[in-house]
Parts: structure tokens; sequence; C-alpha cells
């Protein structure tokens, strides 16, 4: 190494002007290219130094954002506090090489190549990222894993905005606080993408106020960006040979050319206007820029195509998640990047940004790398080629002389990073995330931290202050009621709740403004899951209509009008005194199985008119349809009988008209069948409104009530299956006991006894065997005795109280009798009790000494001896 | 039963009674007076009960035509007759009568369920017809021949049948032939047949069974390769080109051709009659094939034709209804209006703004209806003049394929008549070696003789091809005009059709107006 350097040093002083020429060529700091194009008075310079002074004071004045002192250094292991040789070298290198490039490139930063860990130990960057495969299949994407950490982590701005951290803490410490930097950040970030097989990089360089400000309140949300409806052109069929030409256009072409002429005017003069309107807003918006622009110190990751099926490079803010073309404006310059393998200088130009920059990180020209050795993922042969042609060129060599050939980035000093799953699950510290977009504010929960199931709530506002509501839209999980997504729309006071299959009433949407029935209100269910096929129920103070689908009987619409409500003094709830209804119309599809004649399109019960109007469906090549028309008013004619049916009780036009349909007594038969179906559809209507009532019963209990499901394979917040794992478990293990116990070995005391190693005669046996059984006799023996004792004890006890008693009951209160008497029961109790295991252990002590008997004469330590005696 | 029906007089079935029966099996009450008053059609009659009435002969229901269902049990009948108008039957019950056979029920087509219980039948027959057939309640008869259940496998619908109380019953066997001759019956002798005595039986009865399936089916693949034939020929015909790919109208020549055939046996000519055949009938498939395609061509055009027609008028049709609809959308609301109307002159106005809307409905619809018709004559005379090119050419391109036919059949003329001459020659100088048949020898008698011969047999040849030709034109030509005619015809019903719907309905609409202006002069 040391010769290495030396060599350097002879060359530098000759190298010296061409590489400061490079240098120069290649500036880096967009902020100066910004200078060429705004002219600066010194005194504006100073002016924005103040500025930027003043600025500085409101943000903390810590160096890192965990305060050293809440680290607990010594708990961390031995790779975190110091350095393995290997490491040593590396930082030696570093240094070589950060020297070497503030020589060659003075007017760059210098690099940001070992920042200080936790223990504050100098670590080189790329060790810092350690690539780990998330046991989640949810993290396995690139797009789940950036919103991973950009829920989990907190962020905390850079102490100093204009440059990197001194200190950059491991993923594992970062994750245990569960906040950090843009670093920080992107170091998880970027651990966890290449683990999951990406080609990801972590990018120190500039970025916009917004982008390190984690400001997102110039964007728009992306949860309110409608999707773009797909417009499906219609193919326009062909003409055919036989189509029949259209018919003559005989409008006058000139009325048509001033009409569009007239339109187009218009239309110009609506543009006109939105541009202005634009514009302004644009001005409104680029008032108040930045003074810092282009000098903001951000880190981020790249993730290059080629890996995981990414088609191209793109950008990750690991603040927010979200990805960006590398051509975007919020990211201005690029200092270096680094993955765990190696390190890259960028030697390109970013006056304008990123929009220029080639990641092509094989080509040295470009990229100046740290280590040789590693992979160069994008030198073509040909490049190759002309980098050995360009061999003389000094950095190429300084870079490949300082290069220790056989030396690879030692392995990442930091442990494996480890995601609990209570925390994956909480993610969001505390369980709750907060995001202000441009006119829109987004809170985010944990799934069970609210108890109504409110997982994330979207406010979106009408003016830029976020103060007037526009719409919130509330999307719950695990809710018992099914109820997926609320839409509140603030400024005409709809509610519309989008419930997912499942809702005991098979609701599918609910549309209204109050929970009052009988006002305006939309129920749409899920047709498959009702008996009776309604697909949409639309209600208004005065109207019901239904839509249905799939009916044996093929009713399609069923609209009811209702008229007001008759007063009744005795019963006032909607449910016992229903509106009358004033008119029924049902419509019908197409029955195949009859004629077009006899299969009813459309009927129309007039109630109070007691009229029926049907209209019949259309024949296939007909244009027009029957009708009739009932008028069922029971008249009496002159002489007093009854009229049953007259002609004109019924008009009918017919487009075929037929013999039987004429006759007085089809009528009267079709009339009768028609008044049934009258109850019945008036019958349907009623049940129709009462089901309203239930469901929004229902509805309302359940917001009250708002209980959560709980998957049975959630083994943590199911109660149920809890208990029902520890009673199991407790069960286990007094099974466990029992087997314990009977495998207890009843003549180890015994065998102690003897020598180790002696051998076992048949007198010994035999001894054993008494000595055993003696023992249990005595055993059975004391404990009868126990009890036996006991029971004396309490007797004598209760016999002393009652004598007590005898003395002193005339002076004794009630109080004190009361308790006499509760501790005679007791007594009594316990007694009987005492009572009963005593004869209980009577009764088996002599089959337990049996049973024991029975043991020992089969225990195979014995058996052999006590064969004989048996 | 009989007997003591018998003891008493045979009725006639004669309208009284016919119509008693009707009236009491009509409708009741207050529809029964409407009936009264009106009269009911027998016509109109679904369903009829003529039991325990004595009757003797069936006779008089011909006026029936739409009745559903019929009974005519306990009776003394002893024939099945007089049923023959009554189509739509699907239920007739002639139990416990005195028939002899199965008669007489060949039109009933949609019969389901057929009741001859306690009759004296002896054996089922005559029941073709009855594809539809459901339930056959045959049970109290004098069947005994196991064949008659045999019989019974062609009916496919057959579930319920019941045969209890024949001789054919008290066999022991009787219950598992049946539940192996008819798999899908479920319901014998008014019992629920279980799967596993099903199973029972047809494994008892598996060899017979087997040998009567393999029969039907032979009968049946024979049934379908001779449709496909037909089917195939069909094709053939509609093309104009049958029995043209083969020998067919090769064979034709020579078949009615005796002095063709006779000379066939002079050496040489075998060889020549062989190549000729073979080169006729190349060009005679090549008339096949030609005309199977030109068939596809017509096909195809006609289709398209057919389709952009039918989406024409299905077009306006929608224009048309839509038209209606609005009308009457506007229609109810005015009328419901003039009806509220007081005021007698704002009423008045609103019946003649009315009446102008009625007037202008009947011109729109009109119109469209015009420019339909328009339109499709358009298209159809488009048609036309393609149909008849097309048909032009396909007979321009047979008929020089015809051409080569006769070319090679006075090749072959020819070439015959020479070797005729040569053989002749020979003959006369006597230095023929080879027997020849004594009549084909008798031809070689001089010149005149055997040029005779030769020319009737060409003369026969040319007159075959000519009779095909022939045939083939005038049928491709009567099959285009008649197309053409058939199409105009068409579109003229069609716009008839229209042109009165249209009327009606505004005649309609008309009538219910001057009812309200009517009503209104008398209030």
């Amino acid at each position: 190494m040391e010769v290495l350097k030396e060599k350097v040093e002879e060359e530098e002083a000759a190298e010296r002007e061409e590489a400061a020429e490079r240098a120069e060529g290649a500036r880096m700091r967009p902020s100066e290219v910004r200078k060429g194009g705004t002219i600066m008075t010194q005194e504006m310079l100073r002016d924005l130094e103040k500025k930027l002074s003043e600025i500085e004071i409101t943000v903390p004045g810590r160096d890192s954002i965990i305060s050293e002192d809440t680290v607990d250094t010594s708990k961390l292991p031995l790779s975190y506090q110091s350095n393995t040789p290997k490491e040593e070298h590396l930082l030696q290198v570093a240094d070589n090489f950060s020297c070497q490039y503030s020589h060659l490139c003075p007017d760059r930063v210098p690099l940001f190549l070992h920042p200080l860990n936790e223990c504050k130990v100098p670590k080189f960057v790329s060790t810092t990222i350690r690539p780990t495969l998330m046991p989640y299949p949810e993290l396995y994407n690139w797009d789940s894993c950036a919103q991973f950490v950009a829920d989990f982590l907190s962020m905390v701005p850079l102490s100093d905005p204009l440059k990197p951290p001194s200190h950059l803490y491991s993923s594992t410490t970062v994750i245990k606080y569960q906040k950090g930097n843009c670093f920080d950040f992107s170091t998880l970030l970027c651990s966890m993408l290449i683990g999951s097989g990406y080609d990801a990089y972590c990018v120190n360089g500039y970025g916009s106020q917004d982008l390190c400000h984690m400001d997102l309140t110039r964007e728009v949300c992306p949860l309110t960006v409608k999707p773009k409806q797909i417009v499906q052109k219609k193919e326009m069929a062909p003409p055919k040979k036989y189509s029949v030409k259209p018919p003559r256009d005989l409008s006058s072409r000139f009325e048509k050319e001033q009409e569009m002429k007239k339109q187009e005017g218009i239309r110009a003069e609506e543009e006109r206007r939105l541009r202005k309107e634009e514009a302004r807003l644009q001005e409104v918006a680029n008032a108040n820029s930045d003074p810092l622009y282009g000098l903001r110190v951000h880190c981020w990751v790249l993730v290059l195509s080629g890996k995981r099926e990414v088609p191209e490079n793109f950008f990750i803010d690991s603040f927010t998640a979200r990805s960006y073309s590398t051509q975007d404006d919020h990211f201005l310059g690029i200092e270096s990047l680094w993955n765990h393998k190696n390190y890259w200088v960028n030697m390109q130009d970013c006056w304008n940004c990123c929009k220029d920059l080639v990641f092509d990180l094989g080509d040295p020209v470009r990229w100046e790398y740290l280590l040789l050795g590693t992979d160069k993922p994008y030198l073509s042969v040909t490049e190759e080629d002309d980098n050995e042609l360009n061999d003389d060129d000094d950095v190429e060599n300084l870079g490949k002389e300082e290069e220790d050939k056989s030396f690879d980035m030692p392995h990442s000093w930091v442990e494996q990073i480890e995601i609990s799953p209570e925390a994956f699950e909480t993610r969001c510290p505390n369980g709750k995330k907060v995001i202000h977009y441009k006119q829109a504010k987004l809170e985010k929960w944990t799934p069970y931290l609210n108890s109504n199931g409110l997982v994330c709530r979207l406010s979106t506002y009408r003016d830029l202050e976020c103060t007037k509501t526009l719409e919130i839209k509330e999307w719950y999980q695990n809710r018992k009621d099914m109820l997926d997504l609320k839409h509140i729309n603030e400024i005409t006071g709809l509610i519309i709740d989008y419930f997912k299959p499942g809702h005991p009433q098979s609701l599918r949407m609910h549309s209204y403004t109050s929970m009052q029935p009988e006002t305006d209100r939309i129920m749409e269910f899920y047709e498959k899951a009702r008996v009776d096929g309604l697909i949409k129920r639309e209600e208004t103070p005065k109207t019901m209509t239904e839509y249905y689908q799939g009916r044996a009987d093929f009713l399609s619409y069923r609209h009811v009008t209702f008229g007001p409500r008759v007063k009744n003094l005795a019963l006032n709830s909607a449910e016992s005194n229903p509106r009358p209804m004033v008119k029924i119309t049902e419509r019908f599809f197409r029955n195949s199985a009859k004629p077009a004649d006899e299969d009813v399109a459309e009927r129309a019960f007039l109630i109070l008119e007691e009229r029926i109007q049907l209209r019949y469906h259309c024949r296939e090549d007909y244009i027009t349809a029957s009708k009739r028309e009932f008028l069922q008013r029971t008249d009496v004619d002159s002489k007093g009988n009854k009229i049953i049916m007259t002609p004109d009780m019924c008009i009918s036009f017919e487009v075929e008209p037929m013999e039987y349909t004429k006759k007085l007594l089809y009528q009267y038969e079709a009339m009768m069948q028609l008044k049934n179906e009258e109850k019945l559809s008036r019958h349907q209507a009623w049940e129709s409104e009462l089901e309203v009532l239930e469901i929004l019963k229902l509805l309302e209990e359940e917001e009250a009530a708002h209980t959560l499901t709980i998957s049975i394979y959630d083994t943590k917040r199911n109660e149920k299956s809890r208990e029902h794992r520890e009673a199991m478990e407790r069960v286990m293990h007094e099974e466990h006991m029992r087997q314990v116990e009977a495998q207890l070995d009843y003549l180890a005391p015994f065998l102690a006894q003897l020598l180790p190693g002696e051998k076992l005669t048949r007198g010994q046996a035999m001894r054993l065997k008494d000595e055993c059984l003696s023992d249990f006799k005595q055993r059975l023996i004391d404990k009868a005795n126990l009890i036996q004792a006991r029971f004396e004890k309490e007797t004598q006890e209760l016999q002393k109280k009652q004598q007590w008693y005898q003395e002193n009951q005339v002076t004794l209160t009630a109080e004190d009798e009361d308790l006499y008497l509760s501790y005679c029961s007791q007594a009594m109790f316990r007694i009987r009790i005492l009572e009963q295991r005593l004869n209980r252990h009577k009764e088996l002590a002599p089959l337990k000494y049996l049973a024991l008997e029975e043991k020992l004469h089969k225990d195979p330590r014995l058996v052999e001896f006590l064969r004989g005696y048996v | 039963m009989n007997r003591l029906c018998n003891s008493l007089e045979p009725k006639v079935m004669d309208d009284d009674m016919l119509k008693v029966a009707v009236r009491e099996q009509g409708p009741q009450e207050e529809a029964g007076q409407l009936a009264k008053q009106e009269g009911i059609l027998f016509k109109d009659i679904l369903s009829l009960q003529l039991d325990f009435q004595n009757i003797l002969r069936i006779d008089n229901l011909w006026q029936f035509e739409n009745l559903r269902k019929l009974q005519l049990d306990n009776n003394i009948i002893e024939r099945i007759e007089g049923l023959e108008n009554l189509t739509h039957l699907v239920w007739l019950d002639l139990s416990f009568n005195n028939i002899e056979a199965i008669e007489g029920l060949d039109t009933l087509v949609n019969l389901e369920d057929l009741s001859l219980f306690n009759n004296r039948i002896s054996k089922i027959d005559s029941l073709d017809a009855l594809a539809k057939l459901q339930v056959l309640s045959l049970g109290n008869n004098q069947i005994g021949n196991v064949m008659n259940i045999i019989y019974l496998r062609r009916f496919k619908d057959l579930r319920a049948l019941s045969l209890s109380g024949n001789p054919i019953a008290e066999a022991e066997d009787y219950k598992m032939s049946v539940l192996a001759y008819l798999p899908d019956l479920v319901y014998l002798d008014s019992r629920r047949i279980d799967d596993h005595m099903k199973e029972l039986a047809e494994l008892k009865h598996q060899y017979s069974l087997d040998e009567l399936k393999h029969r039907e089916n032979q009968i049946q693949a024979k049934l379908e390769n001779e449709q496909d034939l037909r089917k195939e020929l069909e094709k053939h015909r509609a093309a104009f080109v049958e029995h043209l790919n083969g020998s067919f109208l090769f064979d034709s020549m020579y078949a009615e051709d005796v002095e063709g055939n006779k000379l066939a046996c002079l050496p040489s000519v075998g060889e020549l009659l062989e190549a000729y055949k073979d080169k006729f009938v190349i060009i005679c498939l090549n008339i096949f094939e030609y005309g199977l395609k030109q068939q596809e061509k017509r096909k195809a055009e006609l289709d398209t034709f057919n389709a952009c027609v039918h989406e024409a008028v299905r077009e306006n049709q929608e224009q048309g209804k839509h038209r209606v609809a609005m009308f009457e959308e506007k229609h109810l609301v005015s009328l419901s209006a003039i009806q509220d109307e007081a005021d007698i002159t704002s009423s008045e106005m609103k019946l003649v703004e009315y009446g102008e809307d009625i007037t202008e409905l009947y011109n729109v619809l009109m119109t469209l209806e015009m420019q339909l018709v328009e339109q499709l004559e358009e298209t159809i005379n488009m048609f036309e003049r393609n149909i008849i090119d097309l048909v032009g050419l396909f007979i321009e391109n047979v008929q020089s394929l015809m051409v080569q036919c006769r070319d090679l059949e006075t090749h072959h003329h020819e070439k015959l008549l020479e070797i005729c001459i040569n053989t002749l020659e020979k003959i006369l100088k006597g230095e023929t070696d080879e027997d020849l048949p004594d009549d084909v020898r008798a031809l070689f008698v001089d010149k005149d003789t055997i040029v005779n011969a030769v020319g009737t047999s060409h003369d026969i040849h040319l007159l075959k091809i000519d009779n095909r030709e022939d045939e083939l034109l005038t049928r491709a030509n009567s099959w285009c005009t008649q197309l053409v005619d058939k199409i105009h015809q068409d579109e003229i019903s069609r716009n008839r059709r229209r042109v009165r719907e249209i009327n009606q309905y505004i005649d309609h609409m008309q009538s219910e107006l001057d009812n309200l202006e009517y009503t209104d002069i008398i209030d």
C-alpha cells in the first residue's frame, strides 16, 4: 500500500494539471450552474446566507437522530464496537481514495465514505448495507417493500441539510427506534431490495426541498387520481356488400358549418380562460421557490434494470415510497452511489439535474469505482476496448493502482435485520401515520387499532389550506358487517357505504343522507346472494323503485308511488301504519315460453282509480305492442243487479286481434287474476318497506356496536382460540404430570439403599418388596390418621362453639348469631367432607395396597426373583 | 262394473250431452253467468269429463280442437275412434271400458298420459306416434306376451307404467324383466323403483339385454348412415351436380346402348373404352367440384344479403318502436291533462293538438317505412343482378365442360368407327381368327350396318349428355328465378304487414280520441 501511495505521489505532480482540467470539465454542482443562469450579486448572496442561518435554527442541533445516550452501545455485538483487520484495510483504501479524489477534484465536496456508527466506530457505507430477504411474502416486491419502510420509520430531517450526516447507524438500531433520516431509510430499503434480488443502490445526491422534507403537499394524492377510463373504440364493422344506403341527408351544410364555427369560438374562449387560470396557479406555485435549491443533500435508492424483470432504471424515494423516473425534476444531482459490494463516484456533469446521467456503472469515465474486481454490470466489449486504448488516462490509472486486486468488500458488520410479526403488522410507529397531500390528507391506522375497524381515511379539501372539507373516504377492515368503504360528501351530505360480500342482507352499496326511513336512499345488493334477485332499491320520500334480475317470474322492475299517510292517532309508528300505495308499476323481461301477445311487459296498478293497465311485449317483427286496460269499478245496473263485466270495462288494443280475447269471460278471468296479483304486489311492496326498516335497524345496531371479526388463524387476537389453546396446553401439562407420576419409581428409595453395582439377590428382592409394601401400608395408615385427626379437630371445635353459644345465647346480638350460624353450617360442611374422604380412603386403601403388590410382582427388576413365590 | 252398465241403455254422445257436460264443468258463479250470457264455444274448452255416461261410441268430439284433457272412463266404449282431431290432447283417460285393441291414436302426438286400465287389450301396439308419452296405464288387461315390454323401449320419456292384473304380471320374472328392459322407468305399478332392484334386474338379464341393445344400435347406425347419404345427395342436388362425382353419367350412357355394348367386345375396343371412360369421368369430376364451389359462393352471397336486409329491417323497426314509445309517453300525459282540464276551450285546444300528434306520428312511421322500402328495393335489385350473373357464369362454365365431353365422345366415335371398319374388312377378307359372338358378328354384314350401329350408339351417348346438361340448366335457372321471386314476395308482404300495423295503431288512437271528444260533448 505504501508503495502504491508513493507511486501515486510521484505521478501526482505531473498529472495534477490534467486532472484539474478534467475536474473542471466535470463540474458536479448544479448550484453553480444555476448561478450562471441567475446573476447574483454579493448582497443577494449575503441575504441568502442570512436567511439560511435563520432556517438552520429551527432544525434540531443534534448530530444524529437517535441521541447517543439512548443507544445502549454495551449490548451491541462486537462487530458494531470494533473493526476487523479487513475493515481497517478497507478504511485505509477509502481514505486513500478520498485523499486523491479531493486532490484531483478540489472543488467537489468530500465523499460520504465512512460515517461513524452508533458506537462511534467508522464504518464503510457499503458494509452498512446488509442484504436481507424478509420472511414476509408481502415484502417481496419493491413497491410493497418501499411502502413498508416508509410506513415503518418516522422521518427525521438531516441536522444540516447541506451536508451528509456524520453518523450512519445500523439498520437494526434504526428498526429498533423506528426513526431515521433519509440515509437510514435508504440503507434499510436498499438492504431489503438487494435481499429480494433487485439491483439496488443507495444514492447520495441532491434533492428538491419537497423531497428532503418529505413534503407531499404539492403532490396530488395518488388515491384521489381517478383511473383513466379506457375508451374502447368501437371498431366499425366494414360495410357489407348489401348494406342499405343511408337515407339522403337533407339538412343544410352551410347551417351546420355556421353552428360549428360558433361552437368552436365558445370552446376557444373557454380554453383561453382555462389557460390563464393555469398560468396564474403556476405563478403562485413558483413564487415561494427554495433558496437552497440544488444544495440540499438527500439520499434515495436507485434500482437498475435487468434483475427481477425491471424494464428500466428508476429511483425510489425512501421517505414516501414513490417511484420516479431517472429524469424526474425532484432529483438535482448525484454525488456517489453504493451497494453492498462497491462504491461509485459520479464523474458526469449534473447541470441538467439527473436527466442526462447514464447509469452505466461499468464505464469508468462516468463512474469512478472504489474497488476493482467486482462486477461491472454494463461494460460492453467495445467499451472495454476503448478503455484499454485510454489506459494512460490518469484517473483510470489512479483507480487501478490503488486497487488491491485481490481485495473484496468485507462482509457487513450489521446483524441480521429482523422485524417481528407484531412490528410488521403494526407498521407505523404507534400504528398511526398521517400524510399531507395537495388538498388532501391521508391517515392510516393499523388494523384493530381503532375499535370500529377504521384503517385509512382520506380527506379531500376544496382549498389549498385544507380548511374546507370536500369529501371524506374511510376504509374499514375486519368489520363484521363487511363494511369496506364509507364515502362522505361534505357538500351534499351524501354518504355512500360499500360492503364486501357477506352482509347478512347481502348489501353491496348504501347511499343515503340520513338513516331515517322514507328518505332518499339507494341500496344495491349482491343479487346472487338474494333469493328474490333484487339488485337495487331506490327510495325517495314518495316512491320506491326496485330492480330485479334472474327471477322465475321475469320481474325486472317495480316502482311504487306512495300517497300521504293517513293520520292514525292510535298507531303512528311506520311499521304499523304503512303509507297507502297510489300506483304500482311492474315491468317484466320477455318470457320466451309465451307468445309475445300474452307476455306482459309492463303492468300498472292504479290503486286509487281502480284501474289496471297492461302493456304486452312487442312481437318479433312489429313496432307496436298490445295494450289492455281494466276498470274494476263494481256498479249496479238500473234493476239493482250487480254488473259483473261489461265490454267498456276492458279497453284493449291488439296488434293481431284474436277472437277469444273479445270474450267477456276471458276478460273477466284475466281481471280476477290481476286482482289477485295486485294484492300480491302490494304485499311485496309492503314487505320491501319492512325490509328497508330492518336493514336500517341492523345498520344502526352495527354502527353502534361495530364488532370486528377475527380470523381463526389470528392466534394472538382470537380470544376464543387462545383460550382453547391455553386449555389444551393445560390439559397437556396435566397429562404430562400424571404420566410423570405414573412413571414414578416406587422402588427407587429402596434400591438406593443397596450399594451401587451390587447384584440383587433373591433374599434382597423379597426384603425389598416387603419393605416397599409395608412402607406403603404405613403411608396409607398415616393418611387415614391425618384425616381422622382433622375430623376430630373440627368436631371438637364445633362442639366448643356450640357450648359457647349455649352459654351466651341470651346476650348475643343478631349479628353474632348470624355469624355463629354461618360458622356452624360451614363447619358441618367441612366435617361432612372429611367424613366422606375418610370413608373413601378406607374403601380404597386395601385396593391400592393390592394394586401395588400386583405391580411389584410384575416389576421387571424383581420379577425373576419373585416368580416362584406367587 | 261393466256388467252393471250393460243393464242400462247405452247413451249416444250427442250435442246436448256435450253441452250439459261443458256447462257443468265450466266456470261457476259470476263467471258462470257471463259464460251463460255469451255461450261457450267447444273449441275454447281445454278439459272435458265424460265419465259414467254409459257411452258406447265416441262421437261428435271433432269441435274440441284445443282440448288438452279428456276423461272417458267408466263407459262401455268398445273402439277407440273419433279422436283424430284432438291433436293437442295431453291427457287421455279411457279406463274401465271394453276396448279390445289400441288404435286410432296416431294423430295424438302430444299425448303424455294415457290410461287404458281395465279393458280387454291383449297386445300393445299402434302407439308409435306418441313420442312424448310419459305415463302409460295398462293394468287389468289381457296382455300376455313379454315382447310387449320390448315394444315400450321406443318411448324415451316413459317414466310410469302399470301392467299389474295382466297375465304377463303373473310370471315370476315379470318385475325383473320390466326393470331390465325399461331402465328409464321410475314408477312401476304405482311404486317407486329402487336402484338396487334395477341393478339386480340388469345383471340378471344382461345377456338378452346386450343382444337387444346391439340389434338396436345396428338399426340405429344403419338409419343414420342412410340419412347421411341422403343429406349428401341433397347437398349435391342443391348444387345441381348430383351423380357427377363418378362414372354414373358414363354408365347411364351405355346402359341403353345395345350396339355399343356389343361392339365393346371387339379387340382393342375394350382398351379404347377404358381410356375414354377415364377421361370422361375426370371431366365429370371437374364439373362436380366446380358445381360445389359455385354453390358455396351462392350460399355466401345469399347469407350476406339476408344478414344485411335483416339488419336494415331491425334498425328501422327500432326507430319505429322508439317513435311509438315517445308518442305514448306524451299521450299519457296529454290524455290525463285533457281529462283534468275544466275549461272547455283549452281542453278542445288540447284535443286538436292531440289529433295533430296522431297525424304526425302516422306520417313519421309511414316515412320510415317508405324509406326502408326504397332502401331494400335497391339492395334487392343489386342482389338479383349479382345472383343472376353468378348462375349465368356457372351455366356457361358447365356448358364449356360439357362441350369437352361431347368432343371426347366424337373422338371416341371416330376411333370406334375406324376399328369397326377395319374389323369389317378383316372379316370380309376372312382373315379373322378370333371368335366373335354371333350377335356381334351379325353387325359385320356390310359397311352400312356397322356404320349405322356405331352411329346409333353415338347418338344415344350424345342424347344422354344433352339431357344431363339441359336438366342442370333448367334447374339452375328455375332456382334462380324462384329465389328472386320469393325475395320480392317476402318484401311485399313485409311492407303490407307493416302498413297494416301502422294503420291499425293509428286507427285505435284516433278512435280513442273520438271517444274522448264524444264524452266531452256529452258532459
